[in-house]
């Protein structure tokens, strides 16, 4: 895809150096947007071509002739505005710096609250929320999230098992309320309804941005590059790069994404694909949708850490950015060739491959005379995954059915892996075998999808033949079956009731556990099920007691295990609603504090808990 | 950018080598041209655009790969006689297609370039330039180092012919008579030669495209032969094809690179040492191998480009490529019905690759096992010196796109890829000595670069070069991986060649001298070992020199059968060299002889040598630094205007004296600090 020559629709220098991530777009008046951001340390700058000169604490800039400057004792972390104040419409700005909130009317020069964050700052973000009908400000910090009005009271505060890194709010179950959608730096994504967690989305790392879309849709971007969109909480389609996603915006039908280094994409709504690209000149600080040239419509405003701002217009699918140069029929044809001839080409390799199989179909196999590319066409490839006891992981064995051996084998899976997002075997040349062992230890309890790529031909090919498989890795495919003597722990357990049949306990079990033989009732009238697992993780173990009468105990030390088993069982069985008790020995003094509480929800999101 | 060209796709072909495209010359003024281009399977085909559809004139039978295809030249013009080289045979073909002439040359490798002027056909293969006239060999040349590139020019007031020939890692030669008259050094590895169109026949002179991406110029005046680079091209591909492209703004000279990049500069032709200026850009994603100019489609000139891959295509002004004012001649839906019909070629195609693939796989569940056994995928590498900072760069060069390579070498090394791909480093296993790594491709990724470089710190005291095996997995059909193994050699800075009369340079020279019953190829394939680059092919007698990147240190090697004469003035590299030669020796049981001169100064006055070095080094570093820092302070010009400025004197110095964009300061590898 080659960089296109989109014009901008405007363009301007800030002639200040611009910190990327803390911009945002403001009408302080009420009408006129204004671009503010943090031009260093401590200094905020505000662009204002519509309205005179801002008057109060801020300074005309010398390098500017419509920027204010700003200057605050602390420094800056993140700004935010919104009409926060319910007797006018203009828009407050909100400046969070290390440990305080600072709400600012710029246009009035005055203060409306300032008020210290013990929790730290990070993102802040304006909009109305669940039951309450003015705006909202959200300020997320380093393990919390909480919701200001307009005169700094707290109106809800609640944990996050993260560093909070991207906030927005969004009606997600589209019942006309707004939720809370959280991303945090553990690679999840919450949405938080009536200061409850109704959604936890495992994602495969920080979350950096997210983004409104349409009413059931919306975007979000990774620190390791990857960008998608859900849909009612089910991905529709991600795609990964090397850069970082700064922004996300959702332009004339398209994601925008703008990278830090200060490309711009245009992508189709429901695949993903590119349609448009412009890379600025210098890497990115913001982008942002906003109104800049008062046309009526929103315009991408993308911000270059140099302080440039360009304006792009709304994506219009026939003709591009460009309504002036229409296409003209030929030229479609014209690229429509050069596409046809991509295809033509690819097939026409296909197809030498397959006339060239045809040819050697007389040679041998014999070693000597085999071609350096060969392999007998019945080769498969079995795949079995099963725990190891002894080496305390899975163990992934890839397996031909003939003396071709595997010569490599490449393992791609995301969050899974200490180093980056695959793992690969190359036996020593004396120990090329037809089969293959790979030892897999998911650090989570969230289900995977391994994709294998194996590579099957003779020690001394030259050419292998690639096999693909993907296998899916149950949510708690790290513990098996523990031993017959295994002795469980009684101090701590979680408690709960259900009214449900044992198979389909039995059925829940074995979808989301690896067991060496699957679970099998002893009869139909069977009516409770017990169960003693081994974590290969940390050696412990895991007793889960489905009692005839409806309890459920499972007795473990791992508080997070508890929450994400009742939590997989509750959405298995469809639960929304579930009373659970914890009994812990060695947590009863923690139980004294705040604390217990966080520890609750953290591992039980969507489902409301008591304490005992 | 200035012009606005869009791109026409006219056919696909076979894999094709550099310079394979030509245009035919026009029979009558405002015709329209037809083009040859020969490729890998040995096609040679003949084409026309009529009503923007190809039309064949003649097409070959495959053959051996075609290497270089030309038109002959009688009197600076241009014919329509075609002359194609496979292997060691020429062979000329009239516009007709039919063969006038079949020579098999007696040159041993395949020739890589050739001229035919008049009654002369001159020939480049592996490192010698042979003259033939009216096809009897006249005479031959060996030059020091392979022939890249050559042209010819009439030597004045005689019936004689000059050749101006590129020659790698040495720069320019120009011969007359099998006699070498001037020879020039070109710093950035020269390894295309374009001649201006309407030269004087006096003037011998020509543009050179180079490695590094500059184009330059070189001329022979005054029996002086000097060049001039005009463009630096930082940041962009290798030169790998040039042409000349002519519209109504006059001369252009167009450049096809090695990272997919066509350019076209405007180049005024009364005087060429002006700097080109850059016209036009455009991306095709995969190594162009020729561009070409000519009215192949219509009567306007438009730019023609063949890939390494096979696609040949046309850049056209898109006013004339879509407007309706200047296309008269060519009904409208020209394009509309060409594209239907490749839609139904298309169709059938997937139709009979769908049965093939069927047929696969049903082999692939029967019992009796026949054979898979798909040709080899065209995959080029090539593996470069170390620069300054150590990086030895694999470029991958493939013809169909790829999804991911995988990267396995039995030490760990620190590696590096394109913006385009995606690095991932496994962790290793068990040893944790060996490296593993993937690099994810982007959709449609056909070429690739991955760095690698020696651990910094880790104690190098490995006797043998170290392999590096790169699997390449391709995105689409056949499933199948290439294995290519990349060969690092032990003393990869001594990247740098230089001329032997560094010898007589006051330095301490340490020598080993070996001696045995070894050969001038054994010699040569021990060397591989050793130094990075192509080594000179075994002849009687070698002599070659080459210089550190980093350290400056130079190492001469000088051989024959056996005996082999090695000095250097860095004791470190007579060690390793000393190593290499007793162990490949042992293992190919030859006895050999080592016997050292070092002088007793050797040491010390490199390690002055060195302190110098990096004092200056350290000079440089430190003033842009600090260049640097004033720059941040945004001063005016007050400050720092030349008669009454307030910077202190030394930093006004700094400021004035320091370019930042050409020097570069090699402390930070010298200290082992880069990255």
């Amino acid at each position: 895809m080659q960089v296109s020559t989109v014009q901008p629709v405007f363009k301007l220098e800030l002639n200040h150096k611009v910190t990327p991530g803390i911009v945002t777009i403001a009408k302080f008046d009420g009408t006129h947007p204004c671009l503010t951001a943090s031009a260093g340390y401590d200094k905020i700058i505000i662009h204002h071509p519509h309205i005179g000169v801002v008057s109060g604490r801020a300074q005309r800039s010398e390098a500017h002739g419509e920027v204010s400057e700003l200057s605050l004792s602390q420094a800056v972390i993140a700004l935010a505005a919104g009409p926060l104040r319910p007797d006018c419409n203009r828009d407050m700005l909100l400046i969070g710096s290390p440990s305080q909130i600072l709400a600012y009317d710029v246009h009035d020069n005055t203060d409306l609250f300032f008020k210290d964050a013990p929790d730290g700052v990070n993102v802040i973000t304006v909009g109305t929320f669940g039951k309450h009908s003015e705006p909202l400000a959200f300020v997320g910090g380093n393990s919390s999230v909480q919701g200001l009005s307009w005169q700094g009271t707290e109106l809800f505060w609640n944990v996050v098992s993260g560093k909070v890194c991207a906030m927005i709010t969004f009606d997600f179950d589209k019942d006309g309320e707004n939720e809370l959608l959280v991303g945090s730096d553990d690679s999840y994504i919450r949405v938080l309804k009536n200061n409850q967690y109704i959604l936890e989305i495992a994602e495969t790392g920080p979350i950096v941005c997210l983004s409104p879309v349409t009413e059931v849709r919306f975007s979000y971007g990774l620190a390791n590059g990857t960008i998608g969109i859900y849909e009612e909480g089910i991905r529709l389609w991600r795609v990964k790069s090397k850069q970082n996603a700064l922004a996300l915006q959702w332009s004339g039908e398209t994601l925008v994404c703008c990278w830090c280094n200060g490309r711009v994409d245009w992508r189709d709504g429901t695949t993903g694909r590119v349609l448009r690209r412009v890379q600025m000149r210098t890497g990115a600080a913001a982008m942002l949708l906003a109104d800049y040239r008062s046309m009526g419509v929103p315009d991408i405003v993308c911000v270059s850490d140099k302080g440039e701002v360009l304006g792009y217009a709304p994506y219009q699918e026939n003709n591009g950015f460009n309504a002036a140069s229409k296409k003209l029929p030929s030229e479609e044809d014209r690229l429509a060739i050069t596409e046809l001839f991509n295809k033509k080409q690819a097939l026409m390799i296909e197809l030498q491959h397959y006339e060239a199989n045809a040819a050697s179909g007389s040679v041998s196999l014999d070693a000597l005379e085999r071609p350096a590319t060969a392999m007998p066409t019945n080769t498969r490839l079995q795949v079995a995954v099963n725990a190891s006891i002894q080496n305390r992981c899975l163990d992934l064995t890839i397996s031909t059915n003939n003396e071709t051996i595997v010569r490599t084998a490449l393992v791609l899976a995301e969050g899974i892996f200490e180093t980056g997002e695959t793992l690969a075997r190359h036996p020593a040349p004396s120990q090329l075998r037809s089969i293959l062992q790979i030892p897999l230890k998911p650090p989570r309890d969230v289900p995977v999808d391994v994709h294998i790529k194996a590579l099957v031909g003779y020690p001394d090919s030259e050419q292998f033949h690639i096999f693909e498989l993907t296998k899916q890795l149950p949510r708690f495919s790290m513990y098996t079956t523990a031993p017959q003597n295994a002795r469980v722990s009684k101090d701590s357990y979680v408690t709960f009731r259900i009214t449900e049949r044992v198979q389909r306990i039995c059925i829940w079990i074995n979808q989301n556990f690896l067991l060496d033989q699957e679970l099998e009732l002893a009869s139909e009238e069977t009516k409770d099920l017990q169960i003693t697992l081994y974590c290969l993780r940390d050696q412990s173990l895991l007793h889960m007691n489905f009692g005839a009468d409806g309890q459920v105990k499972f007795y473990t030390s791992d508080i997070r295990l508890a929450g994400d088993l009742i939590q997989s069982l509750a959405v298995y069985l469809n639960l929304t609603d579930l009373q659970v008790t914890f009994i812990s020995y060695n947590l009863s003094i923690i139980f004294c504090n705040n604390l217990a509480m966080r520890l609750i929800k953290k591992v039980t999101p969507p489902l409301n808990m008591m304490c005992s | 950018m200035d012009y606005d060209l869009t791109r026409i796709d006219y056919i696909i072909t076979g894999i094709t080598y550099p310079d394979t495209l030509k245009v035919l010359p026009a029979t009558t003024p405002k015709s329209q041209q037809k083009f040859v281009v020969g490729d890998k399977n040995g096609v040679l085909q003949c084409l026309g655009i009529k009503d923007e559809e190809p039309v064949v004139q003649f097409k070959t039978l495959p053959g051996k790969p075609i290497t270089s295809v030309q038109l002959s030249c009688v009197s600076g013009v241009q014919t329509d006689k075609i002359f194609v080289a496979t292997g060691n045979e020429v062979k000329g073909y009239t516009r007709k297609g039919k063969v006038f002439l079949t020579i098999e040359t007696s040159v041993s490798e395949t020739i890589t370039s050739m001229c035919v002027v008049g009654g002369d056909l001159i020939l480049c293969s592996g490192r010698t330039v042979t003259c033939y006239r009216d096809l009897r060999e006249m005479n031959s040349y060996v030059c020091e180092d392979r022939v890249l590139d050559m042209a010819v020019f009439a030597a004045p007031n005689s019936t004689r012919i000059r050749l101006l020939a590129l020659v790698a890692n040495k720069g320019a030669v120009l011969l007359e008579n099998g006699r070498l008259i001037a020879h020039a050094t070109i710093s950035s590895g020269p390894s295309r030669l374009a001649v201006p169109p309407t030269h004087h026949s006096n003037d011998t002179h020509a543009f050179y495209g180079a490695v590094d991406g500059c184009i330059g110029l070189i001329v022979y005046q005054d029996s002086m032969l000097t060049t001039i680079c005009l463009m630096e091209c930082r940041g962009l591909g290798a030169v790998v094809c040039m042409g000349w492209f002519f519209s109504v703004g006059g001369a252009h000279l167009a450049i096809g690179r090695h990272d997919g990049s066509i350019q076209l500069y405007l180049v005024d032709l009364e005087n060429i040492t002006e700097k080109p200026r850059l016209k036009f850009t455009y991306f095709c994603g995969e190594p162009v191998t020729s561009v070409t100019g000519g009215s192949i489609g219509s009567e306007d000139n438009e730019l023609l480009a063949s890939t390494f891959s096979g696609r040949i295509f046309a850049l056209r002004s898109r006013r004339h490529a879509s407007g309706s004012l200047a296309m008269a001649n060519i009904p409208q839906e020209a394009f509309a019905s060409r594209r239907s019909k490749l839609e139904t070629e298309v169709a059938r195609l997937e139709k009979q690759t769908a049965n093939e693939r069927e047929k696969y796989q049903r082999s692939t569940r029967s019992l009796n096992a026949g054979l898979s056994a798909p040709p080899l995928l065209d995959i080029q590498c090539e593996l470069t010196g170390a620069k300054e900072d150590g990086w030895q760069e694999a470029r991958i060069t493939s013809a169909v796109p790829l999804d991911m390579l995988f990267v396995y070498c039995g030490r760990k090394l620190d590696m590096k890829t394109d913006s385009a791909a995606v690095l991932s480093i496994c962790s290793s296993q068990g040893t944790n000595q060996d490296l593993l790594a993937t690099v994810r491709c982007q959709a449609g990724t056909r070429r690739l670069w991955v760095r690698m470089r020696y651990k910094v710190g880790i104690n190098m005291r490995i006797s043998e070069s170290v392999s590096v095996l790169i699997y390449v997995l391709p995105a689409g059909a056949p499933r199948v991986a290439r294995l290519l193994v990349v060969r690092m050699p032990l003393l990869p800075y001594y990247s740098q060649h230089e001329n032997q009369s560094v010898e007589n340079e006051l330095r301490s020279w340490a020598e080993v001298l070996v001696t045995g019953s070894f050969s001038v190829a054994e010699m040569t394939s021990w060397l591989t070992e050793v130094l990075p680059g192509e080594l000179p092919r075994p002849s009687n007698n070698i002599v070659f020199a080459r210089s550190h990147t980093l350290l400056k240190t130079i190492l001469l090697c000088q051989y024959r059968r056996g005996n082999a004469v090695f000095k250097t003035d860095n004791i470190s590299t007579l060690a390793v060299i000393r190593d290499i030669m007793s162990n490949c020796s042992v293992t190919k049981s030859i006895r050999v002889e080592i016997t050292y001169d070092i002088p007793s100064d050797c040491c010390l006055k490199s390690f002055i040598r060195l302190q110098e070095y990096f004092e200056e080094e350290y000079k440089k570093h430190n003033s842009l630094f600090i260049k640097k820092a004033i720059r941040s302070l945004d001063l005016d010009d007050k400050a720092v205007n030349d008669e009454e400025h307030t910077l202190c004197e030394d930093y006004w110095h700094i400021w004035n004296a320091v370019d930042e964009d050409n020097t570069k300061s090699n402390f930070e590898e010298l200290v082992g600090k880069s990255s």
